[in-house]
């Protein structure tokens, strides 16, 4: 009875679909404190003074800790001496945004908070470089004290493998280029959390941890506390995504830790998400320059490299993940030469962190976008070239790795019928565009001592259940489902009557974790032998019992010809079994690898490797930048698959994971803080911006595997990035290299491509004058000032520590009057309050009192007045308008479609869609800007990055714009607002509602009561069209245009623009040029084209919004006025 | 006009008191003060789906929705378990959870897409509409294919035993 290779249920399913597993903020232990950690707001400053003084006193407070509470400088160790210099918290210096300073733990979280805010620090703030380049350069401040004898260079790696010199004679075909894979946040879905609790009796904490390396965590927090590595005791707890950021400390452990010893309370640490994406280890940043050479038949023959690693400002598992990202260049291909040198640069940023793929998914993209390179240059298809370069099994490749096996040119040839690639490479459909990439990956490395060894244990009770063992966790990749098959098939019973126990300190034997891919090949082969071991033991107290050696085990029982015993009752019977447990615990060696070792070059560091092939069919849209895939094949080489549901969910996890970060994700910093600390202003894959990844096992098996088993984890993330970079040349002849590709890079590299350059004239424009010469001061030293000295004179917001607000009182009105007669300065009106609660965490003076519109019954309903007109009260919710204009003007329900979530728009009213503040990353995530911290701050924007949410006309000191698409559709149908007051009305254009961004025309204690659409205006024809970055996103841009009079002729035309302009933005040139005339679309664009170009002002990076919101006109009028409507004149135009 | 202070709210079919401020959002009072767990927290903005509950009907996004503003019965996952036990079976069977933290919040989502499937999803591309539905759930595991193709499965199931029951 094997179970190797089944679809078998999650073992842990009916728990964890019915919310009954418990992840570490569900815990409960009596008398529990919250943690809370005070962070740099600098990237580098000396610590002049720190006093914890004031926040000790607070009532509830009952541990604060600083470095003083560590022992004189202790360190992480991370990679060990030298590379260990990662102090707990701040020993004297800052050096990135975030870094933690101190931790106090108190009984409540509103405590914790107000205690974060008493702790006084006085920092000397110091110029510091944030980017490789500015590290590099011979007066940059130098961040530590380095060996590598380059400054800000932690490692240096000057390689040559093979024979460069041939490599060189031979490869007369070349090219280079540059490539720069982003740094990208794992974004688990359960932030970093643990509960510590010390024991002062005995000694030792008990941590439960969200972690993929209980191992690791005991062994940095007893290092850091000073106690012995027995003394932590990780338990077992569910993990909510690791994605490799959970498999080392994430630095808020050791704190739980000690403030739990401080306090002697268990102690809770639960990460905000702001402090996931913006303090947390992320991807490294790399920039792979690269060259290729190949022979005239296509042969790769040498690389030569120059990459650069942003390090951040510690060392963490930098220098291992440039390792790994390096040997990509000396492993699946087979070149005579490699010549490299790497740097791992020291930045004064948040420190890279452990990443599925490792340092692979970064070098693979210059890697893979050359091999398309060379393919074209050589006339060559692409999938072909690889075939011929693909190497051998059972070799050796140049950084001294012995493949195994390798059906890398299977996987190839899967893509290419798959994908049906040849066809679709002769239909040539224009701007469709097809890709390939290979990659390979490592299972298991051999990267710190006794990585090679793993340990498992196996009991077997009285009543036949059996239990597995094991030190390593299961963040959801399903290592226990596939260890619970393993031990059912090797002792014949079944799945279900297996239990798996792990990360236990004290229960589970010697395993250092889940981590470079080595879960399934190290516990796969650590239990599988326990197991074997297991069940010779039953089978010798079987044979003792049945008479006769010929004994197999099967469906539970130990069986000879003639007889048969339960194994329950076998356990009975041994003399080894314990209170009715049979136990037995195994260790697993792994032969053959070779460690990591400083100085070498060389090593064979996995048991096995694992390839695959991804092929990509890209849609490019060149109206609006936006690429769209179509379909994507992912064909992996992973051995056996021992839970083929488990691995094709790894596949296609791994794959969406990449294909984010080829086409949305990047942490954007601003003076080395995150720009995008939310998921909000992250761009990450959402359900709907993704085909269906089809994920192809290609079965094979390899003998050093576990049940001929290979990884396959983290090798799915790999090849993403060049597959999309690749088909999108295919497609428009646009090569991007630098991910993630954004409509922004296609359009300003296609606007290239075509010559096309817009003319703003600045110099005729008297208006701008005063504009353009700020924003031309701000490089020149303004920005600097401002932010420096600027920002201390405002109102004192976007400092992290500034006073937390209290509560808001909120209170539901019943009727106008009683919301009118209340409002004021103090006591502002909400709808739904979907964003009311997150807005004023970063208010300067958030009102302390709300009062919503959603109790007022007139305001929930939509009724037709004796005129005519549609009036739309302001607390009915976007969902419930949506549904109601589908028929009449289904293009406004359309745009209340794109907004945000169904969850959201179910809540969310159109009174308060209209008045939601201004979209900005820079406003709504805390920075002290002009428009936050007053008058001497700076606009973030100009300097900062504005390529998507930016003004590109009309910005002024402020960059943001109005982000309300339902705005924007209202203004094209002529809405009206009626605003309420104590005693009165009056009634406003929607165009007249705003004032600035996302800012009313509205006197405190005015409210919105409804929207009113007229009679005529609910006959209007139109479109709405919108580009974002994900589904639910707010617009980048977008465009609605509306006409009255069916009879083919445009009358009445209107023509808004949305997030391109302060408020919504009528294109009122262009409405004119089209009054009368029959629907062109190619009209539309001239006269929209030369009005942008004469009244534009984009900042250096977003101009090219103005051909995305072009493109969208268009396709807002195509929508409204579908090709082949009467009166469109395209096809005589054409 | 409500004040503050206790309140009562009627959460998977019982009624409770709860004496929390009204702007404490719903998800913490579930969590804390009702112990109903399953509705997990990751990002507290809105903006995941983890800690989507039915009010009355409809999915909300229990972190931003004040309890002041709860004026219909709420349901968890704790509540729809049994009730879901077809799509839950399917999610198992396709991989449509692997860490399972934002497990809850798809299945009291996609609880509320099946219960009015003929008005939330289109019969024409039902993928496609799944998809853009379950959008504001965020799936970091799985890539959402797996949980796309578990919610097909259990509307065609049901709607072929619908068929066969008439």
């Amino acid at each position: 009875m094997t179970w190797i290779g089944e679809r078998v249920r999650p073992i842990d399913w009916e728990a964890r679909t019915a919310g009954g597993v418990q992840y570490t903020a569900d815990l409960d232990l009596p008398g529990t404190l919250i943690g809370k950690i005070l962070r740099s707001p600098h990237p580098y400053a000396e610590i002049i003074d720190l006093d914890v003084s004031a926040a000790e006193r607070l009532p509830g407070v009952r541990a604060v800790i600083t470095m003083a509470d560590f022992e004189p400088g202790a360190r992480y160790i991370h990679r060990g001496h030298p590379l260990s210099d990662r102090p707990p918290l701040a020993d004297g210096v800052v050096r990135h945004v975030g870094q933690e300073v101190a931790a106090v733990a108190a009984d409540s979280a509103a405590i914790a908070a107000a205690a974060i805010n008493a702790i006084r620090v006085r920092y000397r703030v110091r110029r510091a470089p944030l980017t490789p380049g500015d590290s590099l350069r011979a007066r940059a401040r130098r961040l530590h004290e380095r060996t590598s004898g380059e400054p800000n260079v932690s490692v240096l790696s000057a390689i040559d493998w093979g024979d460069v010199e041939a490599g060189r004679r031979a490869g007369v075909v070349s090219v280079h280029g540059r490539y720069v894979y982003p740094s990208v946040s794992h974004a688990c879905m359960e932030t970093n959390t643990t509960l510590a609790s010390w024991n002062a009796e005995r000694g030792c904490v008990e941590l439960w941890t969200s972690t993929q390396a209980p191992w690791f965590i005991a062994k940095e927090v007893s290092h850091l506390l000073g106690i012995a590595h027995e003394q932590v005791i990780c338990r077992e707890v569910a993990v909510g995504g690791g994605f490799g950021s959970k498999s080392k400390a994430s630095e808020h452990e050791v704190l739980a830790a000690a403030l739990s010893r401080k306090a002697g309370r268990p102690v809770l640490v639960e990460l905000t998400r702001d402090e996931e994406f913006g303090a947390n280890k992320p991807r490294h940043r790399f920039e792979t320059t690269l060259t290729t050479s190949a022979d005239r038949d296509g042969i790769i023959r040498l690389f030569e490299a120059d990459l650069l690693v942003d390090n951040g400002s510690y060392n963490h598992m930098g220098s291992s993940v440039m390792r790994v990202g390096l040997i990509t260049l000396g492993s699946m291909y087979r070149p005579d030469g490699v010549s490299l040198t790497s740097r791992l640069v020291d930045t004064a940023t948040q420190p890279g962190g452990q990443f599925r793929g490792y340092g692979t998914p970064q070098v693979s993209l210059a890697v893979e976008s050359q091999v398309d390179e060379l393919a074209e240059r050589l006339g060559v298809d692409p999938l072909d070239l690889r075939l011929r370069n693909t190497g051998p099994e059972f070799a050796p490749t140049l950084c001294g790795y012995e493949v195994t096996t390798s059906r890398l040119g299977d996987c190839l040839e899967s893509v290419r019928m798959e994908l049906r690639w040849d066809e679709r490479k002769a239909e040539r459909i224009p701007d469709r565009g097809v890709g390939v990439a290979a990659g390979m990956h490592g299972s298991g490395a051999f990267a710190y001592e006794q990585a090679n060894r793993s340990d498992a244990a196996i009991d077997v009770f009285s009543d036949g259940r059996v239990r597995v063992r094991h030190g390593s966790a299961d963040a959801g990749t399903g290592q226990n489902t596939i260890l619970a098959q393993v031990a059912a098939s090797e002792l014949g019973i079944a799945v279900s009557d297996v239990d798996v126990v792990s990360m236990d300190s004290e229960r589970t034997p010697f395993e250092l974790g889940a981590w470079s891919s080595r879960g399934t090949h190290m516990t796969g082969s650590s239990v599988g032998k326990a197991a074997r071991e297991m069940a010779d033991m039953l089978r010798a107290v079987a044979a003792q019992k049945l008479g006769t050696d010929a004994v197999e085990l099967r469906d539970g029982r130990a069986v000879s010809e003639n007889d048969a015993v339960d194994l329950g009752d076998l356990v009975e019977l041994s003399d080894d079994a314990v209170d009715g447990c049979l136990s037995h615990e195994t260790s697993y060696l792994l032969e053959g690898t070779e460690m990591i070792t400083p100085g070498k070059d060389r090593f064979n560091l996995s048991p096995s490797y694992a390839f695959a092939a991804h092929g990509a069919v890209v849609d490019v849209d060149r109206r609006t930048g936006k690429v769209s895939v179509i379909d994507y094949v992912a064909a992996h080489d992973v051995g056996t698959a021992i839970n083929p549901t488990a691995t094709e969910g790894q596949i296609v996890g791994g794959a969406v994971m990449g294909l984010g970060a080829a086409l949305g994700e990047e942490l954007i910093r601003e003076g080395g803080r995150i720009v995008n600390t939310s998921y909000l202003h992250y761009a990450m894959p959402r359900s709907a911006d993704l085909p269906s990844v089809r994920p192809v096992i290609v079965n094979g098996s390899d003998p050093a595997g576990p049940y001929g088993a290979k990884s396959v984890g983290e090798m799915s993330i790999i090849p993403p990035g060049a597959a999309i970079a690749n088909a999108v040349y295919d497609a428009v002849g646009v090569r991007i290299t630098d991910l993630p590709i954004t409509p922004d890079k296609i359009l300003t590299a296609l606007a290239q491509q075509e010559g096309r350059r817009r003319r703003h004239r600045l110099w005729r424009r008297p208006s701008r004058w005063w504009v353009s010469g700020i924003r031309a001061l701000y490089p020149l030293g303004l920005h600097t000032i401002l932010h420096r000295y600027g920002t201390k004179l405002g109102r004192g917001v976007g400092h992290r520590g500034s006073t937390p607000a209290e509560e808001p009182r909120i209170i539901r009105a019943r009727t106008d009057d009683e919301l009118t007669s209340q409002l004021g300065r103090d006591a502002r009106p909400v709808g739904g309050m979907t964003d009311a609660l997150v807005a004023r965490r970063s208010e300067a003076r958030p009102a302390p009192v709300l009062i919503s519109t959603i109790g007022i019954p007139a305001r929930r309903v939509i009724t037709v007045d004796e005129r005519g007109a549609l009036r739309i009260g302001a607390a009915v919710t976007l969902a419930e308008l949506a549904d109601h204009l589908r028929d009449r003007l289904p293009f406004v329900s359309e745009a209340i479609d794109s907004i945000a979530s169904p969850q959201i728009r179910n809540t969310a009213t159109v009174g308060g869609n209209l008045a939601q503040e201004k979209r900005c990353w820079f406003f709504r995530n805390g920075f002290a800007c002009y428009k936050r911290n007053g008058a001497t701050s700076p606009c973030y924007a100009v300097e900062g990055d504005h390529r998507f949410q930016h003004a590109v006309i009309d910005g002024h000191r402020c960059q943001a714009v109005t982000p309300s698409d339902l705005g924007t559709v209202l203004a094209s149908v002529d809405a009206e607002v009626v605003v309420g007051r104590t005693g009165g009305r009056r009634t406003l254009r929607i165009g007249e509602l705003y004032s600035g961004p996302g800012e009313l025309s509205l006197e405190p204690g005015e409210v919105i009561l409804e929207i009113v659409i007229g009679a005529e205006d609910l006959d209007r024809q139109g479109g709405f069209a919108k580009l974002s970055l994900y589904h639910g996103d707010f617009a980048t841009a977008s465009a609605t245009i509306t006409a009255l009079g069916k009879e083919g002729r445009l009358r009445d035309v209107r023509i808004v623009l949305g997030a391109v302009a302060p408020t919504p933005w009528r294109a009122r040139e262009t409405e004119r040029a089209l009054e009368g005339t029959v629907v062109s679309r190619l009209r539309l664009r001239a006269e929209l084209d030369a009005e942008l170009d004469r009244i534009a002002h984009p900042l250096p990076r977003n101009g090219w919004k103005l051909d995305a919101v072009a493109g969208l006109a268009e396709q807002a009028l195509e929508q409204g006025w579908p090709p082949g409507w009467r009166g469109s004149e395209d096809a005589a135009l054409c | 006009m409500t004040a503050d202070g206790t309140r009562s709210l009627r959460v998977n079919g019982d009624q409770v008191e709860v004496d929390l401020g009204g702007a404490t959002p719903l998800a913490e009072v579930l969590r804390d003060a009702l112990g109903l767990r399953a509705t997990k927290l990751a990002c507290r903005r809105g903006e995941c789906g983890a800690c989507t509950v039915l009010v009355g009907e409809r999915p909300v996004m229990s972190c931003v929705t004040p309890v002041a503003l709860v004026d219909q019965p709420v349901t968890t996952l704790e509540g729809l378990a049994e009730e879901i036990a077809d799509v839950r079976a399917e999610f198992a069977d396709r991989g449509a959870f692997q860490c399972g933290f934002c497990t809850p919040g798809q299945l009291v989502h996609i609880a509320a897409l099946l219960s009015r499937s003929s008005e939330t999803l289109s019969d024409e591309d039902l993928a496609e509409s799944i998809r853009a539905q379950l959008s504001g759930n965020i799936c970091r595991c799985t890539g959402y294919q797996a949980i796309t193709a578990a919610v097909c499965a259990v509307v065609w199931r049901r709607e072929a035993d619908e068929m066969e029951s008439r």
